[in-house]
């Protein structure tokens, strides 16, 4: 039934879009100026302005009723700091307003001038309820695939109690059978051999000691590799995904917009930390990024917790003193006593970072891939061969070596790369 | 294989074969093992309850199992709000600094200054170190400093400190500032400032380890109230009367490293080597390195000055002294002649700080015509500029009510002071007391404000420790506690609108940056001399002085002084490590073994055995020495080499106030100096002493890892170095057996690097520096007087004593029945070699480790895997050289103990790189595996083959002496490559075929051959 409802829902959704837009097009040829003024505005605005909100500059809705002369309110887009210049109170006014930030020029047309004014103007004039409707959609998912302890509390002792109702009522149903059967004056040693057979079952097991023993052993057997198994496991976390204080996702940035790994962890391709980017490094982008179109034009609440951290205020754009630190989980942990390189495998070997950290680009929450223990270590020491061409540093080292000199694969265990002192000490 | 007959020994216990000696060397570990202390509660000495036992075993194993079961441990990663654009996570950056005169590099990570190096730029130093160097990175940490200022005992803000003092201050009349010696052009122009302010602001000099009598005396001789620089390294002969120069005296790192010059492998090799004459009263460091060394009491000290005078004047036509006579007369004849032979290239220094003793060594030098080629007068030197007759007048001032304000800088003469008591008591005479003191010390505790200043890595400052050489000071932490530095205090007191750091900036651009040349603008100039450390102007040419006074009437004065001496004479002297005190609560000092005695966490009385048995007093006693008024209790130290009738106790310590570590360390010897002449003097001639009955017990670790007396010295004389051929026996190497019977395989040693090490015993001169620099970088425990008494110090690299005995004649004796018949312990020569792990070819310590935590890796080294050791101890049962460590308990986390770590602050000093050992794992030197791996990998990423130097492991860095060579042995143009080929070079034990990775040189001494 469910399937059935979810997918006509999807249906009529897509109709009453596909509808709108219809009705969109044939009804206003501006809509079609919208559009490409969508893309302007986009490209060139939205660092410094958004539509009902005030960014770097002022809100752009109602622009147009704002300025009297729609041709100097093109100039001005253009070439602001001209028109400043000309003697235009509004503008000069505007200018003082903004703490005399320069708007930069742009170079753009007549006609991309139209289209863009005709985007705010469509943008402006929507009412804010179709925006919100998103939201309160999103909101509904997350509240229906909800699950937690008190559901799955409520569910144990549910079945508890079904249990010992089961118990209980079989206990009945065997009483009453017997005060019927003997009230039908079935003899008692029925009942004692009824006992007896199922007593006969264990004396079974003493007539077949050999088959029990078998058994047993083979019990035992798999429970001590089972075991085994466990021990070795211990403290070996693969698939850890601890929740991080801002829902940050690794497949939006690596993944979706391409952001290298190095961008952010600036320290892994020279330091021994791959270092966890400091909040300075998310201002780069998130100074302007601010996915206000996902969030009914407010700032997203989890990139406002990077503002929080700065006490950075994107009204004024200033930063405060009440800063407070990001505490992010580490996902990746290798004990004290293993020290770990980076820049070795990164810089110096070439191994790329989804080796060891799996597909993060691909990865909403990042968890950990591999299982960061030392056989896993040695294996990859084994197994991978060094790259030494072209580096200097293994030119003699190689050439004295007898194994290379015999055409063989040379890997890093060959080089001591098992050795215990190269990574703990 | 050479066969010493020399019998060579670390201690008298050793010598005698003591029962107590005996048995502690048959049992690998002194002490049975610890379990009971390990599981009691409170105090290391109580026995546990069965009952006890079984709990901790239950929660032990309840422990475990529920951290078997535990989910991921939820660890927090922090990083930077606005990263510093300098800094990576992970990397080193270096700083350069000066500490005390000495060009530093200091190494932060993640913006915490963690190890101090060297500044090769340096012109004085020249990238040596020494052990308080080393050490002063945890002084920064330090919790017992002050969090905050403080007035009349209570916490206060800088505003109300301020407001008080500059109220103090208009009214005052008669200001004072006592400081130590200030080396700080800046600093200095800052306190003449304060001083235009509050013109009745006197600056006040005092050095607890005074110089005075040397300034005054060549005020006196020369007209040039300075201390000199010294070119210990033009010097061919030297001769020291009591000058501890490798050690305390004036700039030991410097002539440490000017004095190996012309005594290490490269001088030897071509065949020269300077000769050093030592007369002395204790056996100092110095003395242990010299050639020829002769006791004698300090009342004789300017009488042999005097005799080395008179004879150097009767051969050059001078005029003698008369009444002069010292039972030594031959030697100093002897010594005489060398020096005239060495004329213009020989030195004369003393210790002494009597202005008398002072004029007439500068009146010897002058006949030697050592000024301007070994003494450099015009190139003064500012390291010591204390003036003890301006304190004697300040206390005078105090006492007579004159004083209304004094400030205290660096100095805390309540402690340090000759009448520490007097001196407190005058000073509750003067209205305001201020002190800069970073912590509540002894004259901090008398003032009204204690405005604590900051740490050297936590502010601006510069230094000129001699003239024409400037470094800066930078910070490289915001201050850890809430302090100010001194300067900008005085700065806000005389209503300065200048910050510290731009007053230095425009001094120098003042002062400084017109003297140097070869700079785009005064920018490009700071730039520079941040980046290098150092800045030199050009130097004057040193002129020749000669001395013209006439000497008589400082004769007459040194030989009345030298009447009236009793039976027992007392020195004071500065320690190796402690100094005067001022870094008394630094745990790596205190457990740094004296670089003599081999004594930790005390002082003591030094005094010879023979003499110690005439007057019946036993080892392991205290007693009661008595001079004038004071009355000390002192444990006793037998010293071999100490001169007959004497004491020698040092100074610093026996602090009350200086923190956790340091409080009640020792006994505070300065209740001893006194007042001769107008300036202090470190030794006393009338003193008594009294044995007591009270038992106590040195940390000494001087037998504490011994070969049972096996062949692993070789000291050979210059003649039989420079000659062999005319000597019996052939040359080293030749003598290494070259068949070696292995029932290993060899392991392959070409291809890979292999690392090695080479240790010159001739430039050693067993300072301590690689103790500290070891413990600094390798995150060594410290684990206090009662563990070190059980033989448990963690040490990786300890510096091994040996004594051996000289007759008067100057033969050794080799015979051990022939000790009994010595006269006394006086005529004892010293050989220092630092042992660390020897990393093995054939380690012993591996075949018997039974879960292989311990093996050997392809480039040499001997590995130890911390994680996988069980803690069996066969490894340092079987080791040789006995350089394997056992952590007996977690000594990190352990509050019994008294660590560094558990300092609320000190963790942070703490090498990230390198694994804090926990308990019941063995240790032991790594060859700085972490720096291998450091510049391997540096290498790697510049894509570029290792060079020589760019693996220094952390004792050859620290070195001043340059005596520890590191590196890898496979490539033919490495250094140590070449000195393990050196013909010096020997192998301890290599009789036993282990293989080792160091290889040693022979020590060389140039003696006079009778």
């Amino acid at each position: 039934m469910g399937f059935h409802l979810s997918i006509t829902k999807k249906l009529s959704v897509r109709t009453i879009l596909m509808l709108t837009s219809f009705v969109l097009t044939f009804t206003s040829v501006k809509a079609q100026d919208a559009k490409v003024g969508e893309g302007i505005f986009k490209a060139n605005c939205t660092s410094c302005h958004a539509i009902d909100r005030q960014v770097i500059g002022p809100a752009l809705k109602d622009v147009d009723k704002r300025w009297a002369d729609k041709g100097l309110l093109k100039k001005f887009i253009v070439a602001s700091q001209e028109v400043i210049k000309s003697g235009d109170k509004y503008a000069a006014d505007l200018f003082q307003k903004y703490n005399g930030t320069v708007m930069p020029n742009h170079n753009l047309s007549d006609a991309e001038l139209d289209s863009l004014l005709a985007y705010i103007k469509t943008e402006g004039d929507k009412p804010a309820e179709v925006a919100a409707a998103p939201a309160a959609g999103a909101a509904a998912g997350t509240d229906g695939t909800l699950v937690n302890n008190y559901t799955i509390g409520g569910l144990i002792l549910l079945i508890v109690v079904l249990l010992v109702v089961m118990v209980v009522l079989n206990r009945v149903n065997g009483s009453l059978d017997r005060l019927i059967r003997m009230k039908n004056g079935e003899a008692l040693e029925n009942f004692v051999k009824v006992v007896k057979e199922k007593i006969s079952n264990f004396k079974w097991m003493l007539r077949n000691k050999k088959k029990v023993f078998w058994f047993l052993l083979l019990f035992m057997g798999a429970f001590s590799v089972w075991g085994w198994d466990q021990m070795w496991n211990i403290n070996v976390n693969t698939g850890y995904q601890p929740t991080q204080p801002i829902k940050f996702s690794h497949e939006i940035h690596a993944g979706l917009n391409q952001v290298n790994c190095q961008y952010c962890h600036s320290g892994a391709f020279k330091s021994k930390n791959a270092s966890i980017p400091s909040a300075n490094v998310c201002m780069n982008c998130h100074n302007y990024v601010q996915a206000t179109e996902k969030y009914n034009g407010e700032i997203s609440p989890e990139i406002k917790k990077i503002y929080t951290a700065l006490d950075y205020n994107p009204e004024t754009r200033t930063y405060g003193t009440n800063t407070k630190p990001i505490e992010w989980i580490r996902v990746h942990n290798l004990p004290d006593f293993a020290y770990f390189n980076h820049s070795q495998h990164t810089t110096v070997a070439g191994i790329a970072c989804q080796t060891c950290h799996g597909p993060v680009q691909a990865m909403q929450e990042v968890s950990q891939f591999a299982p960061l223990t030392m056989v896993w270590c040695i294996n990859c020491h084994k197994a991978t061969e060094v790259k030494s061409k072209g580096n200097a540093y293994y030119d003699k080292l190689l050439a004295t070596h007898e194994e290379i000199k015999k055409g063989k694969k040379v890997t890093a265990a060959m080089l001591g790369g098992l050795e215990c002192v190269k990574c703990h000490y | 294989m050479e066969n010493n007959t020399k019998k060579y020994w670390k201690g008298l216990e050793e010598l005698h074969q003591s029962p107590e000696f005996v048995k502690n060397s048959k049992n690998e570990f002194a002490e049975e093992l610890p379990i009971e202390e390990l599981l009691s509660e409170s105090k290391v000495n109580n026995p546990t309850p069965r009952r006890d036992f079984l709990k901790a075993l239950g929660f032990g194993m309840s422990a475990v199992a529920l951290a078997a079961c535990n989910e991921a441990p939820v660890k927090r990663a922090i990083p930077y709000l606005i990263k510093p654009e300098e800094i990576t996570p992970g990397i080193a950056n270096y700083y350069t600094s000066n500490y005390n005169g000495l060009g530093v590099l200091v190494k932060t990570r993640e913006g915490r200054p963690i190890k101090i190096e060297g500044n090769p730029n340096d012109p004085i130093a020249k990238g040596g170190t020494d052990a308080v160097a080393q050490a002063s990175v945890l002084d920064l940490y330090d919790s017992s400093r002050i969090k905050n200022p403080m007035m009349k005992g209570a916490d206060a803000t800088w505003e109300n400190v301020d407001k008080f003092v500059k109220e103090a201050l208009a009214t005052a009349t008669n200001v004072r500032i006592v400081s130590n010696t200030i080396m700080s052009p800046s600093t200095k122009l800052v306190i003449a400032d304060f001083a235009v302010k509050y013109p009745s602001t006197k600056h006040i000099t005092f050095d607890a380890s005074s110089y005075s009598g040397m300034i005054n005396a060549n005020n006196n001789s020369f007209g040039k109230a300075v201390i000199p620089s010294y070119n210990f390294d033009k010097a061919d002969v030297i001769v020291s009367f009591g000058a501890d120069f490798l050690g305390t005296w004036i700039s030991p790192v410097e002539y440490t490293k000017q004095y190996v010059q012309n005594r290490n492998n490269k001088s030897l090799e071509a065949k020269k080597m300077s000769r050093h004459v030592q007369f002395e009263t204790i056996l100092s460091l110095t003395g242990t390195n010299a050639d020829s060394r002769y006791t004698h009491k300090p009342s004789q000290q300017g009488l042999a000055v005097l005799a080395l005078y008179n004879a150097i004047a009767s051969k050059t036509g001078a005029a003698a002294v008369a009444g002069v006579s010292v039972p030594f007369e031959k030697i100093i004849n002897e010594t005489a002649n060398e020096l005239l032979n060495a004329k213009g290239k020989s030195l004369v220094v003393c210790g002494s700080n009597d202005v008398s003793v002072q004029v007439a060594v500068n009146a010897i030098n002058s006949l030697l015509g050592n000024y301007g080629t070994t003494i450099d007068l015009d190139n003064a030197s500012y390291q010591k500029q204390g003036n003890d007759a301006e304190m004697i007048d300040f206390v005078a001032e105090m006492n007579a009510g004159k004083i209304d304000a004094v400030i205290f800088y660096n100095t805390n003469p309540a402690y340090n002071y000759a009448k520490g008591a007097e001196f407190a008591e005058a000073l509750k005479k003067v209205k305001t007391k201020v002190s800069f003191a970073d912590r509540a010390d002894e004259t901090a505790l008398l003032c009204d404000v204690i405005a604590p200043s900051t740490h050297y890595l936590e502010s601006w400052d510069d230094v000129s420790a001699k003239r024409g050489v400037y470094s800066v000071v930078q910070p490289t932490i915001s201050p850890v506690y809430n302090a100010r530095a001194a300067q900008s205090s005085l700065l806000v007191w005389a209503d300065a609108t200048l910050d510290y750091f731009t007053y230095i900036r425009n001094n120098w651009e003042k002062n400084v940056y017109p003297q140097a040349s070869g700079f785009a603008g005064f920018s490009a100039f700071w730039d520079a001399a941040l980046q290098t450390g150092v800045v030199t102007t050009t130097a004057i040419t040193p002129q020749a002085y000669s001395f013209n006074n006439n000497l008589s009437a400082v004769a007459q004065t040194i030989i009345a002084a030298s009447k009236n001496a009793g039976k027992i004479e007392v020195v004071v002297y500065e320690s190796v490590g402690v100094r005067d005190g001022a870094h008394a609560n630094n745990p790596w000092l205190l457990e740094m073994p004296d670089p003599v005695s081999k004594v930790t966490w005390d002082n003591y009385a030094a005094i010879n055995p023979k003499f110690a048995e005439e007057l019946g007093i036993k080892e392991n006693t205290k007693v009661d020495v008595t001079v004038g008024t004071a009355k000390l209790s002192l444990p006793v130290l037998m010293q071999p080499g100490q001169a007959m009738g004497t004491i020698g106790v040092a100074m610093g310590y026996g602090r009350t106030n200086v923190g956790k570590a340091g409080n009640g360390v020792g006994v505070n010897a300065f209740p001893f100096v006194t007042l001769v002449n107008g300036t202090f003097q470190y030794f006393n001639t009338n003193a008594t002493v009294t044995a007591t009955s009270e038992a106590y017990e040195l940390a000494q670790t001087q037998t504490h890892h011994t070969y049972e007396g096996r062949d692993i010295i070789r000291e050979k004389s210059l003649k039989e170095y420079a000659h062999p051929e005319k000597h019996e026996g052939h040359a080293e190497g030749e003598g290494h057996s070259k068949e070696n019977v292995d029932l290993w395989a060899a392991y392959p040693r070409n291809g890979h690097h292999h690392w090695g090490m080479a240790v010159d015993l001739n430039s050693c001169t067993g300072c301590g520096a690689c103790v500290v620099a070891c413990s600094a970088e390798n995150n060594v425990p410290v684990v206090g007087r009662d563990e070190v008494r059980r033989r448990r110090e963690m040490h990786w690299i300890r510096i091994d004593r040996y004594y051996t005995y000289e007759s008067a004649e100057g033969k050794d004796i080799t015979q051990e029945k022939e000790y009994n018949n010595v006269e006394n312990y006086e005529n004892v020569k010293v050989i220092h070699q630092p042992l660390m792990c020897q990393h093995c070819d054939h380690a012993p310590c591996e075949t018997v480790c039974p879960v292989l935590a311990t093996m050997h890796s392809s480039e040499g080294l001997n590995q130890m895997a911390y994680n996988r050791c069980v803690g069996t101890r066969y490894c340092a049962n079987n080791c040789p050289y006995k350089v394997r460590r056992f952590n007996w308990f977690n000594y990190w986390n352990d509050d019994r103990f008294v660590n560094f770590l558990q300092d609320d602050a000190a963790y942070l000093a703490l090498n990230p790189d390198v694994t804090t050992r926990s308990r019941g794992v063995m240790e032991k030197c790594s060859f700085c595996a972490q720096r291998i791996q450091a510049g391997k990998l540096s290498a790697k990423i510049e894509k570029r083959a290792l060079k020589d130097g760019d693996v220094q492991s952390a004792c050859q860095q620290g070195c001043p002496a340059n005596a520890i060579v590191f590196g890898d042995v496979n490539d033919p143009e490495s250094e140590v490559s070449k000195l393990i080929k050196s013909d010096r070079t020997y192998f301890l034990l290599e009789e036993i075929n282990v293989q080792p990775g160091v290889g040693y040189m022979t020590k060389v001494r140039n003696t006079i051959e009778a």
